[in-house]
């Protein structure tokens, strides 16, 4: 490991403590970077890289008697992408930690600033979920930092902005992976470009909502020109058309972000919250 | 009946993993309606194979007492549903019949396990098959079981015959833990296929050291995993009894097979607003881009075995 790599290591280290309720950590904590990540949990891998992710700190704990116990703190590079892999999965309830948090059948998640963190047991008991929350809380008191989400969820209407409802993502795979669009990237999305999508209600009933921002207009441009051509195909007007099942998708462009609503139950809420989105164009 | 209705997501998921893809508009419906392909078939359908050779024939096994309330697998049942699945799959009346169609005793034989911590392949699963192919007389010196390390095997590296056998679960990145994507040991780089998704994960099976070797294939669907959550992706509340196993030769045809049922367990469970999580491509790739196997359920034989409560295909 080169010293750089020591010392994020020694910070993620720092966060957390050696034990709780009589779960000890064991003597070595193990360490991942963008290209070992693979060593430990295989092509899932992958989510964790299209988040920017920088290195990762796993410290196991055990106890007679109890399941193990592991705790993985992610260092995302970037608050936005700390929520961003958090917005990943926000199966499960409010667990009331950092920034934002979860609590799912023995997995405790949140992120705080630049990170992310995952506790969790293979076997959800009581007195387990009772250590996960203790070491949870100890975690969030000793990353001092909050950090900012990304700037685009500013520009949710309201009733897309729920926090359950909103992921951000900078990957087409992750973005079938909630709403399935197209297995080509036809929207463009990389590394250099962010988007969010809502996706208000168990089935999206008032529509979806996806916002992308890229790096300047003549890209956005040229993606809005490219999601035209292959989903709007068949519009009687430009950037809206009824598809098959009857609902309504449109897509307009201000500057550098586009915006899409899918799924839309009608043409006239389709423009109603196309319009809702207020994004000067520069 | 309710009508179905494709849309153009279903044509854009469709189009992108058949050959006759096509621009959308004019004739998005009737494009995508094809590219979809027949309706699924039950029991023995369409495309059936004439004689006894496997071809795109898959069995699907069950037993409601394969696996106890406890995850322990019950190796008496599963070598039971094993025989019984391979002896249909070659159309013999005995198991050790169908097995001298899998391996010869001069074959040197690997059977590709897979080791993952939370939900490993099991030793009951990997000692059924040994047994049998010991049996079919190939000496023990001449098998190897292996996961991670498969190119340093001197076994492996000089198998005539593979066995590839793997337990079934969904996949954040690949959509599903395939027995296609099992064989991502055999290069010395996995992440080097992991591009667009694993699309291309059937290429694998084109390198020298594996192409045609694999004789047969064990998708393992004894507790299958059918959700993700967490870093790892498992959680034991995400875990199916369904107990039973998928059998073929053609892998394609087998992964096709399992991923209809997780399919049909994730929309049972979730709705459809949550049917896909990642839309596992590699499979239908395998088919129309790698000319691996047969993906398409009208053109699969499918034969069933067992119990059938929940079967869900």
């Amino acid at each position: 490991m080169g010293a750089a790599q020591d010392s994020v290591a020694g910070r993620l280290s720092s966060f957390l403590p050696a034990e709780a309720l009589g779960w000890k950590a064991e003597p070595e904590d193990a360490v991942y970077d963008r290209e070992t990540i693979f060593e430990y949990i295989d092509g899932a891998g992958e989510v964790y890289r299209a988040y920017n992710f920088r290195q990762l700190l796993s410290r196991r704990f055990v106890k007679d008697g109890g399941p193990d116990l592991v705790i993985d703190i992610f260092d995302m590079g970037t608050s936005t992408d700390a929520f961003g892999i958090f917005s990943n999965d926000l199966e499960g309830e409010e667990a009331g930690l950092g920034q934002g948090s979860t609590y799912n059948s023995g997995l405790l998640a949140f992120w705080k600033g630049r990170y992310f963190v995952s506790l969790s047991v293979d076997r959800e008991t009581e007195e387990a979920k009772t250590a996960l929350f203790s070491l949870g809380r100890s975690i969030a008191a000793a990353i001092k930092q909050d950090g900012p989400k990304p700037a685009l969820l500013t520009f949710l209407p309201p009733e897309f902005a729920a926090v359950k409802s909103v992921r951000y993502l900078h990957s087409h795979i992750i973005l079938n992976r909630h709403f399935f669009v197209s297995h080509d990237d036809i929207l463009s999305l990389g590394r250099a470009a962010g988007a969010v999508l809502s996706k208000p209600g168990k089935k999206g009933e008032t529509g979806i909502l996806l916002l992308v921002e890229y790096a300047d207009p003549k890209t956005a441009a040229e993606a809005r020109a490219g999601f035209a051509k292959t989903y709007l195909a068949g519009a009687k007007e430009p950037g809206i058309v009824q598809t098959e099942d009857g609902t309504w998708t449109a897509a307009i462009l201000r500057g550098r972000i586009l915006a899409v609503i899918f799924h839309s139950p009608s043409e006239e809420a389709a423009r109603e919250t196309l319009g809702k989105i207020k994004i000067e164009a520069k | 009946m309710a009508k179905t209705i494709i849309t153009r997501r279903d044509f854009l998921r469709a189009a992108a993993v058949t050959p006759f893809a096509g621009a959308l508009g004019t004739c998005c419906a009737d494009a995508a309606s094809a590219a979809m392909g027949p309706v699924p078939v039950k029991g023995r359908g369409v495309g059936a194979p004439q004689s006894g050779s496997p071809g795109s024939r898959v069995v699907l096994v069950r037993d409601r007492n394969a696996v106890a309330a406890d995850r322990k697998y019950n190796a008496e049942v599963i070598q039971k549903m094993l025989d019984d699945a391979v002896a249909a799959l070659f159309n013999e009346k005995s198991p050790a019949d169908a097995w001298k169609r899998i391996v010869k005793p001069g074959d040197t034989v690997g059977i590709k396990t897979n080791a993952w911590r939370q939900l490993p392949t099991g030793k009951e699963i990997e000692d059924a098959i040994k047994g049998r192919v010991l049996e079919a007389g190939v000496p023990a010196e001449k098998v190897a079981i292996a996961d991670r390390g498969v190119l340093n095997n001197p076994i492996f590296q000089n198998a005539t015959v593979l066995i590839n056998a793997r337990p079934a679960r969904v996949h954040y990145w690949s959509g599903l833990g395939s027995c296609i994507k099992n064989y991502i040991q055999f290069v010395p780089k996995p992440s080097a296929y992991h591009g667009d998704a694993c699309a291309d994960l059937a290429a694998i099976w084109n390198l020298p050291h594996v192409k045609d070797k694999t004789k047969l294939n064990v998708q393992v669907m004894l507790t299958p995993l059918f959700h993700n959550i967490g870093p790892s992706g498992f959680n034991e509340k995400y875990l199916w009894p369904y107990q039973g196993l998928i059998v073929g030769q053609d892998v394609v045809a087998v992964d096709a097979t399992a991923y209809r049922v997780i399919q049909a367990k994730r929309m049972q469970v979730f709705g459809e607003g949550q049917a896909l999580e990642t839309p596992a491509h590699h499979i239908a790739l395998a088919d129309t881009r790698h000319k691996l196997g047969t993906s398409d359920p009208g053109k699969i034989e499918l034969i069933k075995l067992g119990w059938t409560d929940e079967i869900l295909i």
